[in-house]
């Protein structure tokens, strides 16, 4: 569909921004007006990159993992981690990348948990690449306020 | 929803003044969080041959509540630290019970006059900074000096031993019953908030809960009127406050002034001098991983209320977008940095 969503969302926006909002009495509903404007200006990145940062982040996960199987001795853990290379997303609808994120992030939990166990420098250095993902992870989710 | 109000209102004020008739003008709903509604409104009545015109403030509890606070803690709050002279509007009724607007509410002087800086304004004080930051950090102070138990407040909920474990079971918590997807760098917060407690509190404080830029009423010369929102005040470690005021979410974008007011070596210094206590680092560095941790599970519980359809107020939904992703890039840099 032309135009796109995401200049839907961005156009609708910024007519509640700078036409509707303005308008509106001083109060709970100017203010609720103007922050919905934000909102729609979210839901427009999200419309864009959504698809794109869930599938990245997935990937980046899934290879993550696979690299802890080798400082992981323990078997049950082992053989979790040691599946997750052989998965894919079902298909890149959000709700199934969000899904896979979801498992896959169950895992990290446990694995990092595991780690902060040990004081090993494999284990050590197992959790810095935990955490570079992570910091990752969180920059690219970051979202962005208009102007800013 | 205003216009049902009014005459209930009016009804309860004649009753609570014991007078004919109170009559409530210009209610509108103002912003004041999610976890309370919040209404403006201008009460005029004749008592003792007297005429009032009175602007007040009603605080209500919204259909449903982003976090589980005491609701008469606010109030009590108001009242114990007006007393004491902390800038804080004057509390006048609590009312506990649902018939008159429904859900518990009460009702305290508006403070007129002053601004209320937006969290996603950058440079709201502008010239006014250095002025304003020195009341908000001593203010802070002096709250943390007070004694709950000569103020009336040692019920309070909370810890008065391992306050710092209280607290984090408490987040902890509001996060296992709140979280929709899973949350790995705020269980790595939690574990690494467990793993390295902090010194024993110096004293057992009152602690606001929620003390920061954009809860506080400011007038154009800079003078700091009334700190407000009072719903979490709680027992436990006065460094939680300072933690939480700290928090670079609250900076309005500038990393080098806290609370977008003055340095942090400005505002641990007025702290501590208004509070006579030491922000010892390792203690507050503790504290400032907790606030983080604390608003995300906030976050996480607003995005919960929004997604649940049980509160649809857009700063539930902006709290659980925004809020959420900001503090999870904040603690995964410091916990990464300190290799947790």
């Amino acid at each position: 569909m032309k135009p796109e969503v995401d200049k839907i969302l961005e156009t609708t926006a910024m007519q509640l921004l700078t036409q509707i909002a303005p308008e509106l009495p001083p109060g709970y509903t100017q203010g609720s007006a103007g922050l919905i404007g934000i909102l729609l200006g979210f839901c427009a990145n999200e419309y864009e990159n959504g698809a794109d940062l869930r599938a990245s982040e997935n990937a980046e996960l899934r290879n993550l993992l696979a690299e802890l199987e080798a400082a992981v001795e323990d078997v049950r853990l082992r053989v979790k981690l040691g599946a997750v290379m052989g998965e894919r997303d079902a298909s890149l609808k959000i709700s199934d990348l969000n899904y896979s994120n979801a498992q896959l992030k169950k895992l990290l939990i446990e694995v990092q948990t595991y780690l902060e166990a040990r004081n090993d420098d494999q284990a050590k250095l197992a959790r810095r690449e935990i955490w570079a993902v992570l910091k990752a992870s969180a920059k690219q989710r970051l979202v962005k306020l208009p102007g800013m | 929803m205003s216009d049902d109000i009014s005459p209930r209102l009016a009804a309860y004020m004649a009753k609570m003044l014991g007078i004919p008739a109170v009559e409530i003008d210009s209610l509108s709903r103002i912003s004041g969080g999610a976890s309370r509604e919040t209404y403006r409104f201008a009460a005029r009545y004749y008592r003792d041959g007297r005429a009032y015109d009175r602007r007040l403030i009603l605080r209500r509890d919204p259909p449903a509540s982003l976090i589980d606070t005491e609701r008469s803690a606010e109030f009590r709050a108001y009242k114990a630290f007006h007393k004491l002279g902390v800038p804080v509007p004057e509390p006048l009724v609590l009312e506990l019970d649902n018939g008159p607007l429904d859900r518990p509410f009460f009702i305290m002087e508006e403070i007129q006059n002053c601004t209320v800086a937006s969290v996603i304004q950058p440079d709201p004080y502008g010239a006014l900074a250095p002025k304003i930051g020195h009341q908000f950090f001593s203010t802070l102070g002096r709250i943390a000096k007070a004694d709950p138990d000569k103020i009336g407040l040692s019920d309070f909920e909370g810890a008065r031993e391992n306050a710092w474990k209280h607290e984090v079971e408490r987040w902890e918590r509001e996060i296992d019953e709140d979280e929709r997807e899973p949350q790995p760098i705020a269980r790595a917060a939690i574990r690494w908030l467990k793993r390295n407690p902090p010194p024993p509190a110096q004293k057992v404080s009152v602690v606001h809960g929620d003390y920061r830029s954009g809860n506080f009423l400011y007038d154009a010369e800079g003078n700091i009127r009334a700190i407000l929102d009072w719903e979490m005040a709680h027992i436990g470690d006065p460094l939680e406050d300072l933690g939480w005021a700290l928090d670079p979410l609250w900076s309005h974008f500038n990393p080098e002034r806290p609370a977008g007011l003055v340095s942090r070596e400005h505002a641990i210094t007025f702290w501590e001098q208004a509070s006579g206590l030491k922000a010892e680092p390792r203690a507050l560095f503790w504290w400032e991983i907790f606030a983080s941790l604390k608003g995300l599970a906030i976050w996480i519980s607003a995005a919960r209320e929004y997604g649940d359809g049980r509160n649809s107020d857009p700063v539930n939904l902006f709290s659980g977008w925004y809020c959420l992703t900001f503090h999870n890039k904040v603690l995964a840099d410091r916990l990464s940095a300190v290799g947790a």
